[in-house]
């Protein structure tokens, strides 16, 4: 087992160095980053003075060095918008979203498991029928759609909850629906496949049949494979939230992680860019070894197959 | 032992999940509101609130509520006085002499004073500050003795006073010596009718009124509170249940649904800003008709301009006569916009040679306008009714204006140009200033000739009587299709009195009170 | 189990085959006929759409779909807020989605098989290379990394395509790989090794046509995502120019007039859904068809 973790520890800060040159690499796709970086009418000056400022007409690896050196002590340059260091700025954002993605997951896995279960114990029903629609709903729907449509529904009509802002407990609740739908979907699918694929397991099938089966007992073996399918998951999905949250936190004005993305983005603030590129693909690493580690935990097996 | 384990872990999970909202979100709640709050949504959110790093327009909003420059001006753009009460100009308009209003007091408690004026000016020249370049419009900036300033500049600049009042915010430098300039921008100390309270980042940025405000009977309301909300339809959302009082950066559509709404006033003013169809004598335009100022006129008369505003601005919008706007010092209004007359336009065009028009480029930026994709196919369609064949390139936005500062665009092409100053002269230099302006692609020497006066002319009235003359040239021979000034819209809820954005979309909070 | 049934391709006829498996499931059927129909849509486009998409007629702005007060049968969906049809959009739309969907998917599949099939093949240290940098590209938020390459590389069809196209070849790559893998353990390609077979002879013969099933399920399902991130990107205005009438831009567009005119919104919305919703089915039932253990079970 420490071997087990110690392994995957290592093989996480590889990755992480890895993607630290990938979202160095990434900046410098389009061959200029001063160019990038810089507004359209900035002159021919400005962009070499700011150049010059940034580092960025060192010789590359004079800059990557420079980049690495700073990211291994978490320095990665000040934000040209906001004027502060960037990796400071993430990590100011991160208790928002943190809050919403929590919330979020905390919906879908409310609504997936019993209705996943309902619908996986009765193939064929109108239970497994609403579980199969919610499914695939939860797949297909734009999350940013959706999220306009529970707030002229439930804010602007019903004035059940604030249209935005992060104040309490009831400005959270429309945006963790609509962040926390995708994973609804996925979550349910999910749920109720592992039901199915216990049940017809060809052991179970027999010894249930035979009576040597008790009820209690089976659905032991289903909240096991269910347990098993959700925590494999949860971590990709979180991933996916932190995507999702670009979307979420800038209609409904959540001062998150997500929500500033886009102002980087929109403001060509690159390194503020790359301080949450590298925070989230760090969150995610981390996260995948914590998945790992559980899943070790729950199932011996895997880890001596690694 | 298995069911324990996963029990153990689901636990574990549930933990986390509820510790993790707990520590995100345990014992915040909204302040209780005093007397009266101005809720005011802007649509993105500051990177500084010191007025002099505040990137743009609605940051500067935010900021200013907070600061007091040495003059302001007023909604006519007339320059008043703030902080300092008079001031003498040099008679060759470079040596500015303010005497300074007494017994002002920064927040924190710091005497405003001549050293105040000294430091904050040294500062806003240093090269990281966001304006520097405005700050160093002074050359010099001395304390005469402890209320009694003196500026100098290179030459005669008249819009100085204009460019103070925008942006030149008085900071205490003790305060601001301390905290650094990131901690002054994140907890900034002025004169002005409001002090800081808290910045929630993204969240909120509290002021209360400040009770020591040397403008008797100002700020109105005791706090104002922003509240960044990027989405437009969210704001529309926002304004609509009440929870905002004011929001701005709305689309004419939403602005026409709200004027529906009960509790909601919709606010709509022109801005300082104004779109063209830019002709070339440099570079692509050089021996082609639109050299010749009767064909230039004949297309101001071809483009049925307000058809296009009607049907594409919902008639929000007003007719440009030229490239200055109402708010603009020297603006003529006896100038009649160009009628729609395409009869006309073909005589024009037959006196100028060119009886059965012309084939001609044409080019406009996709994307960076409201619409300009649209406005600039129909400009098409109507030269094409009297004979002038366009070929249309719509670009990609980066790239147009890249070949615009190489002046390497075809010789008919559109663009906007805004202005915050309350003059037309930047743009007009801008738009216009030959070989030497980065996004031009016209000279003319009557025009530099203009220009080059009014740039030293320190007299108002003197240069409001040749912005009078220039526009009356520029509209007789006229170097662009002058297309239209846009309206912006906002709303606030009713009982929100004295709510006053000007045209360059920027407001003073002070008078602004709820009923 | 799965070799034996690729095998018996050729002894039924695979139209019959084809009939035969999906009548037995109506959702897939469901999903096919709706993908079919969509695929239809996108190919005859100019000859099916009422009016050109991009004619913008102002005066005729905002119509309301034909079964609402004010609506007219001209205009079946309404027009949007340039008097543009709205139905005519939609149809042309599905060209952009399908698009950018499909050759995403081929850039993505292709690149993933050939780096899958490396890895999984060669083994050793080639095969921690490429899976070393596929997790790195899978390790950040894949909508992060679309939302930053677009930005930087701006607005193109092209460029959505190549980024959808890339950043999506990782996850081929894993499968492909794991998917090697197992077909090299089983004792089919073992006997074929030992009995003399060229590498090349092995991969081609034993190991591709056997990937083909798991990598058009795979390729449906991302083929629906891409078409949803498309969307996502519009919404953020980093999708294609605004020109070009795809979905993701008449959402972006339409969400300012959600409140009043909803239908500028609701349409492209729900051709994203019921495109998305046809390749979910068909992906489903591929699934189920091309693996036969879940097929029992389902």
């Amino acid at each position: 087992m420490q071997r087990y973790l110690l392994s995957r520890l290592i093989q996480s800060v590889v990755l992480m160095i890895g993607v630290l040159v990938l979202v160095f690499f990434i900046v410098r796709l389009t061959g200029d980053p001063a160019r990038l970086m810089m507004p359209r009418d900035a002159s021919p000056e400005n962009i070499q003075a700011f150049r010059e400022a940034m580092g960025f007409d060192a010789p590359l690896h004079v800059q990557f060095f420079n980049y690495m050196r700073g990211a291994l002590t978490g320095d990665f340059g000040r934000s040209l918008h906001y004027r502060a260091p960037a990796m400071s700025l993430v990590v100011e954002r991160i208790p928002a979203t943190l809050e919403l993605a929590l919330a979020a997951l905390f919906f879908a896995l409310v609504v997936s498991i019993p209705l996943g279960i309902i619908g996986g114990t009765r193939p064929g029903s109108i239970w497994d029928t609403l579980c199969r629609g919610i499914g695939l709903i939860g797949q297909t729907v734009p999350n940013f759609w959706l999220a306009l449509m529970l707030i002229v529904f439930f804010s602007v009509e019903l004035r059940w909850f604030p249209t935005f802002g992060r104040d309490g407990l009831r400005s959270l609740v429309l945006p963790a629906i609509a962040l926390g739908f995708f994973p609804l979907g996925k979550f349910t699918r999910l749920v109720r496949a592992s039901v199915l694929e216990i049940r017809n397991e060809d052991y179970i099938r027999t010894a249930y049949s035979k009576g040597l089966l008790e009820q209690h007992i089976l659905t032991r073996h289903i909240f096991r494979n269910v347990a098993i399918t959700l925590v494999s998951i949860v971590g990709v999905q979180f991933g996916y939230m932190l995507g999702g949250s670009i979307y979420i936190e800038s209609i409904f004005a959540w001062p998150g992680i997500g929500r500033m993305v886009n102002e980087a983005v929109q403001a060509r603030d690159f390194p503020l860019v790359q301080a949450i590129a590298v925070f989230t693909a760090g969150f995610v690493v981390l996260l995948n070894l914590l998945t790992d580690i559980a899943y070790a935990v729950i199932d011996p097996r895997i880890r001596y197959e690694n | 032992m298995e069911k324990k384990k996963i029990i153990g872990l689901g636990l574990v999970f549930l933990v986390m999940v509820g510790t993790g909202t707990a520590l995100a979100g345990g014992g915040r709640e909204a302040p209780a509101a005093p007397v009266s709050t101005l809720r005011v949504a802007v649509p993105t959110f500051p990177n500084s609130l010191d007025a002099s790093i505040a990137a743009e327009r609605n940051a500067q909003n935010v900021a200013w509520q907070m600061f007091d420059s040495l003059v302001w001006a007023n909604d006519q753009n007339i320059v008043e006085p703030a902080l300092a009460e008079r001031w003498d100009i040099s008679d060759d308009g470079t040596v500015y002499t303010f005497h300074l209003r007494r017994g002002v007091t920064f927040h924190n408690g710091e005497p405003f004073n001549a050293d105040a004026v000294v430091y904050s000016w040294e500062r806003g020249t240093q090269p990281h500050i966001e304006w520097s370049d405005r700050w160093g419009r002074a050359k010099s900036v001395e304390a005469v003795d402890e209320y009694t300033v003196r500026i100098t500049t290179e030459e005669p600049d008249p819009l100085l006073l204009g460019v103070m009042a925008q942006h030149w915010n008085i900071i205490p430098p003790r305060y601001t010596q301390e905290v650094g300039d990131d901690g002054f921008g994140q907890a900034p100390v002025g004169t002005g009718p409001f002090e800081f309270v808290e910045w929630v980042r993204e969240g909120r940025i509290v002021m209360r009124a400040n009770p020591n405000y040397w403008r008797e009977g100002l700020p109105r309301v005791d706090q104002v509170i922003f509240r960044p909300i990027p989405e437009s339809s969210t704001r529309m959302a926002a304004i609509q249940t009440g929870e905002v009082d004011i929001v701005n950066r709305l689309t004419v559509e939403q602005a026409e649904a709200l004027e529906g709404v009960p509790g909601v006033n919709v606010v709509t003013y022109p801005i300082d800003r104004v779109f063209y169809i830019a002709f070339n004598n440099l570079t692509t335009g050089v021996d082609q008709p639109t050299e010749d100022a009767r064909v230039r006129r004949a297309m101001n008369y071809a483009v049925d301009r307000q058809a296009i505003i009607d049907s594409l601005f919902g008639g929000r919008a007003q007719l440009a006569t030229g490239l200055m706007t109402e708010s603009n010092l020297g603006y003529d209004h006896s100038i009649d916009p160009y009628p729609y007359d395409p009869a006309r336009a073909r005589r024009l065009l037959a006196d100028a040679g060119y009886p059965d028009g012309f084939e001609i480029g044409f080019a406009a930026p996709a994307g960076a306008y409201t619409n300009f994709e649209q406005v600039a196919e129909a400009i098409q369609g109507y030269l094409a009714d009297v004979g002038i064949r366009t070929s249309l390139d719509i670009m990609e936005s980066g790239r147009y204006w890249d070949l615009e500062a190489e002046k390497a665009l075809p010789p008919l092409f559109g663009d906007s140009w805004s202005e915050r100053s309350g003059e037309s002269l930047p743009r007009l230099l801008g738009a216009l200033g030959g070989w030497d302006a980065s996004f031009s692609a016209w000279s003319d020497p009557t025009i530099d000739d203009y220009l080059a006066r009014i740039g030293v002319t320190v007299d108002q009235d003197e240069r409001a009587q040749l912005y009078r003359e220039l526009h009356q040239f520029m509209y007789d021979d006229p170097p662009f299709i002058y297309l239209y000034v846009p309206e912006t819209f906002e709303a606030t809820r009713d009982n929100v009195v004295d709510y006053m954005p000007r045209a360059a979309e920027d407001y003073f909070l002070m008078f602004t009170y709820i009923r | 189990m799965r070799i034996d049934a690729i095998d018996q391709r050729g002894v039924y006829s695979p139209l019959r085959r084809f009939m035969k498996l999906i009548l037995r499931d109506k959702a897939g059927l469901f999903g096919v006929i709706l993908f079919l129909l969509i695929v239809l849509i996108a190919i005859f486009a100019p000859q099916i759409s009422p009016h050109d998409p991009l004619q913008q007629n102002l005066r005729l702005s905002r119509q309301p779909p034909a079964w609402q007060a004010g609506g007219t049968w001209e205009y079946p969906l309404g027009t949007d807020n340039l008097g543009r049809d709205m139905l005519s959009r939609i149809i042309y739309g599905t060209r952009v989605s399908l698009t950018v969907g499909f050759l995403g998917v081929l850039i993505a599949s292709t690149l993933g098989l050939v780096l899958g099939m490396l890895a999984g093949y060669m083994g050793g240290r080639t095969d921690s290379f490429i899976m070393w940098i596929t997790n790195l590209f899978l390790a950040v938020p894949y909508l992060l990394l679309v939302v930053v390459v677009a930005s930087i590389l701006g607005r193109s069809l092209l460029n959505v395509i190549l980024i959808f196209g890339f950043t999506n070849a990782p996850l081929f790559v894993r499968i492909t790989r794991g998917e090697v893998l197992r077909i090299r353990k089983s004792g089919y390609v073992e006997s074929a090794i030992s009995l003399g077979a060229s590498q090349g002879r092995i991969l081609f013969d034993h190991i591709l046509p056997n990937l083909i099933g798991p990598l058009l399920t795979v390729a449906t399902f991302e083929m629906s995502g891409m078409i949803f991130y498309e969307a996502g990107l519009g919404f953020l205005g980093l999708s294609v120019p605004p020109n070009i009438p795809s979905w993701g831009n008449m959402l972006s567009a339409g969400r300012q007039y959600i409140q009043f005119s909803p239908w500028i919104a609701a349409y492209p919305g729900l051709a994203i859904v019921f495109t998305s919703l046809s390749m979910n089915l068909l992906g489903d039932w591929l699934r189920d068809v091309l693996d036969p253990k879940i097929r029992r079970s389902a």
